[in-house]
């Protein structure tokens, strides 16, 4: 996946820990973690917004664009289907 | 009562399934200890070692979807150009209501746990259409090499043989490939909605 998820750094700086979070912006352990470790699939505005309240900060340090060769792939793809 | 889940439809179709693949399996294993006992019987005739008498028993009917019977007549055992195909058919017909009946089975599993959305799923079908195309196309294939056979070595009347094609079995195939489709973007779709934070 394309997107990085900085949570752990952003963590770090606010001398936070995971389950702090969670219980803040009332996600689970298991959910939060997920998120974390780039797994997830896709985050609601709504856990985004939760997220920013609490750690006081834009979506942009949350995530983050990278490319990689997975996304050449899939434009190639998207190239050859039109 | 409830479609899917413990208690449900679903469970009660899958204990009707068991059966259905408890007979199955003991309708294969009859058929094989037939057709074990035949070729044996026709080693040792051919070998001298019994005589020819032992197959003059018979005189039965077989009834074979898209054979006409009565072209065939009564079948003695001695006939083995018309006992050899009925078995191999009805060998190729068991075999894949086998396949098709323990991949319904797993189906079925999966729907009385009350998670019908599964990766697996999809594929259970996929196998399920496939064994029924290819137990259609194997009986077409098989009529035309029993006709053939028929008219090599049978009486000339018993290579009158029928096939029909049977519209409901392709229709089936083509709801069974859209339904494993669907079956495989619900999978798709309840795990990014799991990946979902």
């Amino acid at each position: 996946m394309a997107i990085r998820v900085n949570l752990d750094r952003i963590l770090l700086e606010r001398r936070m820990s995971l389950t702090e979070l969670a219980t803040q912006v009332n996600l689970t352990l298991a959910n939060l973690s997920i998120l974390k470790t780039g797994k997830a699939k896709a985050i609601r505005f709504s856990t985004l917004n939760k997220l920013c309240r609490v750690l006081q900060c834009q979506p942009g340090e949350i995530l983050a664009y990278e490319p990689s060769d997975d996304d050449a792939l899939e434009e190639a793809a998207d190239q050859a289907a039109e | 009562m409830k479609a899917l889940g413990k208690g449900s439809v679903a469970s009660v179709v899958e204990v009707v399934l068991r059966i259905a693949s408890w007979v199955l399996w003991a309708s294969l294993g009859g058929l094989a200890v037939v057709a074990i006992a035949y070729a044996v019987i026709y080693i040792m005739i051919g070998a001298g070692w019994v005589d020819a008498s032992t197959l003059a028993g018979g005189g039965f009917r077989i009834s074979i979807f898209g054979v006409d019977s009565d072209a065939i007549g009564d079948v003695r055992w001695a006939d083995w150009h018309v006992v050899v195909p009925s078995l191999l058919v009805v060998g190729i017909l068991v075999g894949g209501a086998l396949i098709v009946v323990s991949r319904l089975r797993l189906l079925f599993d999966s729907f009385t746990s009350g998670e019908p959305f599964r990766r697996e799923n999809a594929t259970h079908l996929r196998v399920i259409w496939i064994t029924m195309l290819a137990m259609e196309i194997g009986r077409y294939v098989l009529m035309a090499g029993a006709a053939a056979m028929l008219a090599a070595v049978g009486p000339a009347e018993s290579a009158d043989i029928t096939i029909s094609i049977d519209f409901s079995n392709w229709l089936s195939i083509a709801v069974l490939f859209v339904l494993a489709e669907v079956f495989r973007e619900g999978a798709r779709l309840k795990e990014e909605q799991e990946l979902t934070i």
